[in-house]
C-alpha cells in the first residue's frame, strides 16, 4: 500500500568521474548504495574486483568531527544568548556554504585554538583541585608555628602526627611523662576523627617516646617539599588559587570572545560530516583499476532523475524491478493526515517489504482512541493550539515534526470527544458558576455523560474495539488473498467474523432488535461448525483435523480478551474526568469571596496541569498499546530496514540550492 | 462491634481500601525512580524519557483515588450531607472497593519493576522507548480491569 516501491540499480563507470558522481547522487539524496561484501567472496567476481574506500581517511574525518563537536559543545556553554526551545537547522545557500568552506583552514585553526584553550581550562581545574586538597590537609596544622622542614635541632627531635579521636590525650601525656619528663606533647587541633599532635623530644629518647605513642595509634605525618610554617604555606596556596582563577577568567574570556565563530564552526562540522559520508560510501563500492561498480536501491518514482545523472557521467547502468518476495529497504509514503502517525509505526518497527504499511489503517483509530481517553475540550484545545504554534514558529523536521503534528490532531480529537461528553476542564465552569455566582450553569454533553452512563460507554468501547480488530483481520485477509490464498482468508478470517458477530447478536442482539438473538444463535452454530471443519485442515488424518478444529474454538478466549482490552477506553476516560471533578470540588472549597477565588485559581492551574500531564501520557501509551498489541497482533510483522539513501545528513544547517 | 454494622462506616472503609492502591504506586514509582536516577547519572539528557517511564506505575494510585472519590461522592460525604446507609449498602460499597485496592497495589509494584527494566533498556537504546512503555502498559491492563470492576460495582449500588 504505502510502502514505496523500490528498484534495484547497478552502475559501472570510469574511475575519473567517481567522485563527481558520488557528489551528484548525494545532492539527489534518493540512492541507497548497499554494501557489496558478498561479491568480494563470489568466485565469479573475485578475480576482477577489489573493495573501494579508504578506512584511514574516514577515521581521520571521524576524529576531526569529534574534535569539532567538543568545541561546539564548549562554545555552547559560553554562549549567553537565549536558546530556542527547539533546535532547528538553518537554511544556507549552497553557494554560500561552498564559499564559507574555502576558508576552512582558518576555521580549523580556530577549532584547534579553542580546543587548546579548553585543555588549558582543564589543566587549571586539575591544578586548583590539587591545591585545594593540599590546603585541606594543612588546615588542622595551622597553629603549628615551627617551620615544617625543621625536624630536628642539635639535641631534639621534632615531629608531628595524628592519633584517633577516641584517645584520651591527658592519658597519653601522662604515660609519656612517666617515661621521660624531657618530652613535650602538645595538642594542636582535634576534629571528629582525629587529634593532631606535635611532639618535641630528646633525640636519644625518640624511639621510646615513639613506642608509647604507637600504643595510642599514633601515625606520623610528613609534608614533603614544603618550607616555612603551615600558615605561611596556606597563604601561599591561597595566593596561587587566586592566580589560577584569574588565569581561568582570562582563558574563559578568550573563549567567550570566540563564541561568534560558533556559526562557522557549525558549518565546518556539517562540511566534515558530508565529506566523511562521501568517503564512507566508497567502501560500499567495488573497483577495478580503471572503473567502479555501484549497486543499490532507488525509489521507483525517482528513476528518471537518477537516470539523468548517471547518463551524464556516461556510466553503464541497469535498473530492475524487485522480484516477488525480495526484501528491500522501506520508505513509507502516506497522505498528509496519516503521515504524522508514521512515527507510531516507526516506534514499533518498520514493516517488512512483503507486509503492508499499517499507518493508513491505524491512524484514524489512534486519533479516535487518544481523544476518547483524554476527552476534554480544554485539554484538547490547549494541546492543539500549542502544537500548532510550535509548527508555525519553528522549522522542525523529521520525527519531531511528525510527533508534534500528530499531537495536534490528537488535540482536536480530544476536544471533539470533550464536546461529546460535555467536559470543559471537567466540570470547572458549572461548579465555578454555582460557587461564585450562585447560578445553575450546566453544559449539556452532546452525546452523554460517561460518569452517569458508564455502561453505555463500555459497550461502545467494546464495539469500537470489535471494529478495530475486524479492520486488522481484514488486512490479514487482504494479504492472504493477495498472496493467492483466498480459501485461507475465508476460513481463517471470514468464519471468525461470522462467529464473533453471531455470538454478539446472540447475547446482546435482542435488546437492540427483537429477534436478532435467534439469528445470532444460528450464525454462531453455523460458523462454529465451519471453524471446526476447517481449522484442522493442516493435520494429516481425520481425527487430527477434527481435534484441531475443535481446539481452534478455544481461540475465542483470545478474541474475548482482545475486545475487553478496549474497556480501557472507558476506564482512562473516567480517570481524567473524575480527577477533574475532584479538582472542581477542591477548588470550590474556599467558598465565595476573594480567598475563594485565589484557592480556585491555584487549584485549577496546578491540578489541571498535573491531570493533563499524567492523562495525556496515559492516553499516548494506551492508544499505542491498543495498536501494537491488539491491532498489529492480527496481521502485522515488522522487521523492515529503513531506506537509508546517500544524502547530506547535516546537523546544523540545511543546504538549499539557489533558485534561478 | 456496633460500628461494623454501621453502613456509613463500611462505606468509608471501602473508600479507604480503594485509596490504598496508592501504596503500590508509591513503591512502583520508587523502584522506577531509583533506576532512572542511575541512568541519568550517566547521561543527564535521558531525564525526559526516564521520567515518562517512571510516571507509568503512578496511575494505580489515581485509580484508587478515583474509586474512593466516587464512593465518597455517592454517600454524600463531600457535599456535607451524608446519607444514612444500611449495613448492607455500606457492605456492598466496601466489597466493591476491594478489586482496585488489592490489584492496584500488586500491579503497581510489578509495573514499577517493568518500568525500571524499561529504563535500563532506554539507557542502552534510547530509540526503543515505545517498546519499554508498552511492556509497562501490559501490566497496567489488570489495574484497568480492576478499576472497571470496582467502578461498575460502586455504580450499581443504589442508595
Amino acid at each position: 500500500m504505502a510502502i514505496v516501491k523500490m528498484n534495484k540499480i547497478s552502475a559501472i563507470g570510469l574511475d575519473t568521474v567517481k567522485v563527481e558522481l558520488v557528489k551528484e547522487l548525494m545532492d539527489l539524496g534518493v540512492v541507497e548504495i548497499s554494501s557489496q561484501d558478498s561479491k568480494l567472496t563470489d568466485p565469479d567476481w573475485i578475480s576482477y574486483i577489489e573493495k573501494d574506500g579508504n578506512e584511514n581517511e574516514v577515521l581521520s574525518f571521524d576524529s576531526k568531527i569529534s574534535k569539532t563537536n567538543l568545541v561546539i559543545e564548549s562554545l555552547n556553554k559560553f554562549d549567553k544568548t537565549k536558546k530556542p526551545m527547539f533546535i532547528t537547522r538553518k537554511s544556507v545557500l549552497s553557494d554560500d556554504f561552498e564559499s564559507a568552506m574555502l576558508s576552512r583552514d582558518k576555521i580549523e585553526e580556530n577549532v584547534d585554538y579553542i580546543l587548546k584553550l579548553n585543555n588549558q581550562l582543564n589543566e587549571l581545574s586539575t591544578e586548583e583541585n590539587k591545591i585545594v586538597a593540599n590546603i585541606i590537609s594543612l588546615k588542622p596544622w595551622v597553629s603549628y608555628d615551627i617551620p615544617i622542614e625543621l625536624n630536628e635541632t642539635k639535641y631534639t627531635s621534632i615531629f608531628i602526627g595524628v592519633v584517633p579521636n577516641v584517645v584520651n590525650i591527658e592519658n597519653l601525656k601522662a604515660q609519656v611523662e612517666e617515661k621521660t619528663n624531657r618530652c613535650f606533647v602538645s595538642l594542636l587541633e582535634s576534629d571528629k576523627d582525629q587529634n593532631y599532635l606535635s611532639i618535641v623530644s630528646m633525640k636519644s629518647e625518640k624511639e621510646d617516646v615513639y613506642d608509647i605513642l604507637k600504643q595510642f595509634g599514633f601515625n606520623a605525618v610528613v609534608f614533603k617539599d614544603l618550607n616555612g610554617t603551615v600558615a605561611e604555606n596556606i597563604v601561599e596556596y591561597e595566593k596561587k588559587i587566586k592566580e589560577i582563577s584569574e588565569q581561568r577568567k582570562s582563558v574563559e574570556g578568550e573563549i567567550s570572545n570566540l563564541v561568534s565563530y560558533q556559526n562557522d564552526i557549525k558549518l565546518y562540522y556539517d562540511y566534515l560530516t558530508i565529506e566523511r559520508d562521501k568517503c564512507k560510501v566508497l567502501s560500499n563500492m567495488l573497483k577495478t583499476q580503471k572503473t567502479f561498480y555501484i549497486n543499490g536501491w532507488i525509489p521507483e518514482r525517482s528513476k528518471e532523475k537518477v537516470e539523468n545523472v548517471i547518463q551524464q557521467y556516461e556510466c553503464w547502468y541497469e535498473i530492475e524491478e524487485t522480484v516477488d518476495g525480495e526484501q528491500y529497504p522501506i520508505l513509507l509514503n502516506n497522505n498528509s493526515f496519516a503521515q504524522p502517525f508514521e512515527s507510531i509505526t516507526e516506534l514499533y518497527s518498520l514493516p517488512s517489504s512483503t507486509n503492508i504499511d499499517p499507518t493508513a489503517a491505524m491512524s484514524p483509530f489512534y486519533f479516535m482512541f487518544f481523544g476518547l481517553m483524554l476527552a476534554d475540550v480544554g485539554y484538547g484545545l490547549i494541546m492543539a493550539i500549542a502544537c500548532f504554534m510550535v509548527l508555525k514558529k519553528f522549522k522542525i523536521e523529521g520525527t519531531l515534526k511528525k510527533m508534534v503534528k500528530m499531537f495536534f490532531y490528537c488535540g482536536l480529537s480530544t476536544a471533539f470527544w470533550g464536546v461529546m461528553f460535555g467536559s470543559y476542564f471537567g466540570d470547572a465552569i458549572p461548579s465555578a458558576a454555582k460557587t461564585f455566582f450562585d447560578a445553575d450553569f450546566i453544559i449539556k454533553p452532546l452525546w452523554l455523560n460517561p460518569m452517569k452512563e458508564p455502561m453505555t460507554v463500555l459497550v461502545f468501547s467494546c464495539i469500537f474495539g470489535v471494529v478495530h480488530l475486524f479492520v486488522g483481520m481484514g488486512i490479514q485477509a487482504y494479504m492472504l488473498i493477495r498472496d493467492g490464498k483466498p480459501w485461507s482468508a475465508l476460513f481463517d478470517i471470514g468464519f471468525w467474523y461470522g462467529f464473533i458477530i453471531g455470538i454478539g447478536l446472540w447475547l446482546f442482539g435482542n435488546s437492540v432488535i427483537t429477534g436478532s438473538g435467534q439469528v445470532g444463535k444460528w450464525m454462531t452454530i453455523i460458523f462454529a461448525a465451519g471453524l471446526v471443519l476447517t481449522q484442522g485442515r493442516s493435520k494429516k488424518n481425520v481425527i487430527g483435523k477434527l481435534i484441531g478444529g475443535v481446539m481452534s474454538l478455544y481461540n475465542i478466549t483470545s478474541y474475548l480478551s482482545d475486545i475487553l482490552s478496549y474497556s480501557r477506553l472507558l476506564a482512562l476516560g473516567l480517570a481524567s474526568g473524575v480527577i477533574s471533578s475532584v479538582l472542581s470540588i477542591l477548588g470550590t472549597m474556599g467558598g465565595d469571596g476573594l480567598l475563594g477565588w485565589i484557592v480556585f485559581i491555584i487549584v485549577m492551574i496546578a491540578g489541571h496541569t498535573f491531570n493533563f500531564a499524567i492523562n495525556a501520557l496515559g492516553s499516548f501509551v494506551h492508544a499505542a498499546r491498543l495498536q501494537y498489541v491488539e491491532f498489529f497482533g492480527k496481521f502485522y510483522e515488522g522487521g523492515g530496514e529503513a531506506f537509508n539513501p546517500l544524502m547530506k545528513k547535516t546537523k546544523y544547517i540545511k543546504i538549499i540550492k539557489e533558485e534561478i | 462491634m456496633n460500628i461494623l454494622t454501621n453502613g456509613n462506616f463500611l462505606a468509608i472503609l471501602g473508600a479507604s481500601v480503594a485509596a490504598l492502591a496508592g501504596i503500590g504506586s508509591a513503591i512502583g514509582v520508587g523502584i522506577a525512580g531509583q533506576a532512572a536516577a542511575g541512568v541519568v547519572a550517566e547521561d543527564p539528557k535521558k531525564f525526559g524519557s526516564t521520567l515518562i517511564l517512571q510516571a507509568l506505575p503512578g496511575t494505580q494510585g489515581i485509580y484508587g483515588l478515583l474509586v474512593a472519590f466516587i464512593i465518597l461522592n455517592k454517600i454524600g460525604l463531600l457535599s456535607g450531607a451524608m446519607a444514612e446507609l444500611s449495613a448492607a449498602q455500606g457492605g456492598f460499597l466496601f466489597a466493591a472497593s476491594i478489586p482496585i485496592g488489592i490489584v492496584g497495589i500488586i500491579s503497581a509494584i510489578h509495573q514499577g519493576k517493568v518500568a525500571a527494566s524499561g529504563i535500563m533498556l532506554v539507557s542502552k537504546r534510547p530509540e526503543e522507548i515505545a517498546k519499554a512503555m508498552v511492556y509497562a502498559a501490559m501490566v497496567e491492563t489488570y489495574a484497568v480491569l480492576a478499576l472497571l470492576a470496582s467502578f461498575l460495582m460502586v455504580n450499581g449500588v443504589t442508595i
